[in-house]
């Protein structure tokens, strides 16, 4: 028995599931449901649609680069029964799907930190731009004219002063 | 009994059924990537005269892969928009079944990286 995986979307396709499409020169496409078929012949580009597994890895939404995914191969030589080695290899597929899933949660959790970061920013230069939404332009210019009066009584003052010494 | 009865709104429309039937399925992105390598491409633009193909099977577009009657309606197609978008889309290695793998998990799935290839215009 052989999962396969689904030309389109990349998920699984486990016996007696989806459709496959041989084409003129031999090759096989499987798909796992009528969405992946039928947009297979749209002739869409999997690249660039969203749901599918090779769009969230080539934007790097998803961990796309990793040891852990190098142990998963099409292997077609068939191996001899041996019962040591079987026992080893479902330790170890439990093992690896543990450090897959960290790492993979790993990679998100660190995107949604950067989002923060940015979101935070983005924030700050809307509110930035469109101050004068919140503060009205003409506030501050009741206490620079208090002021310029403040400086005004300052220097006649002065003057004053100066006259008496004068005088 | 309802008031409105269900009527056939889709019926009598078959040309998007038609559109994508395997009998009229045209060569992939994939198959063109490959028939522009020079050795295969160099055959395509010179065929042997063929009268059941358009215009002889002398005036073929190798990224569109379809035969015009004449060298005007050639030349007319390539300055066209579908023939500018597909040659835009064949700068990039095109989707294949082992990378659909990859991305399943069963190896690392590398960015494919944009190659920017020269496409000289096609020999007169």
């Amino acid at each position: 028995m052989r999962i396969e995986k689904c030309y389109f979307c990349s998920s699984h396709l486990y016996p007696g599931h989806g459709i496959q499409f041989v084409r003129n020169d031999c090759k096989i496409f499987k798909f796992c449901r009528s969405k992946c078929h039928r947009a297979f012949q749209k002739k869409k580009n999997p690249r660039k649609v969203r749901w599918t597994k090779a769009f969230r890895k080539s934007a790097g939404k998803e961990l796309g680069v990793d040891p852990s995914f190098e142990f998963e191969k099409r292997r077609n030589a068939p191996q001899k029964y041996d019962r040591e080695a079987w026992v080893k290899t479902v330790e170890a597929m439990k093992r690896i799907e543990k450090i897959k899933h960290k790492r993979s949660s790993h990679h998100i959790m660190q995107r949604l930190k950067k989002a923060k970061v940015l979101d935070k920013e983005k924030d700050i230069k809307e509110v930035q731009r469109n101050l004068s939404l919140i503060r009205s332009p003409a506030a501050g210019l009741k206490k620079a004219q208090e002021e310029r009066m403040v400086e005004e009584i300052h220097e006649s003052d002065e003057e004053m002063m100066a006259e008496e010494i004068e005088l | 009994m309802r008031l409105v009865q269900r009527r056939k709104y889709h019926q009598g429309i078959t040309t998007e059924k038609k559109k994508y039937r395997t009998k009229r399925r045209q060569r992939d992105i994939d198959q063109v990537f490959e028939d522009l390598q020079p050795e295969k491409r160099q055959k395509l633009e010179n065929q042997p005269l063929d009268l059941d193909k358009p215009g002889g099977g002398q005036f073929y577009c190798v990224h569109c892969a379809k035969h015009y009657i004449d060298e005007i309606a050639l030349q007319e197609h390539i300055r066209g928009k579908p023939h500018k978008k597909r040659v835009r889309d064949l700068q990039e290695k095109p989707y294949s079944i082992e990378e659909s793998e990859r991305a399943g998990g069963l190896g690392s799935y590398v960015v494919p990286v944009k190659e920017v290839k020269i496409v000289e215009p096609m020999a007169d």
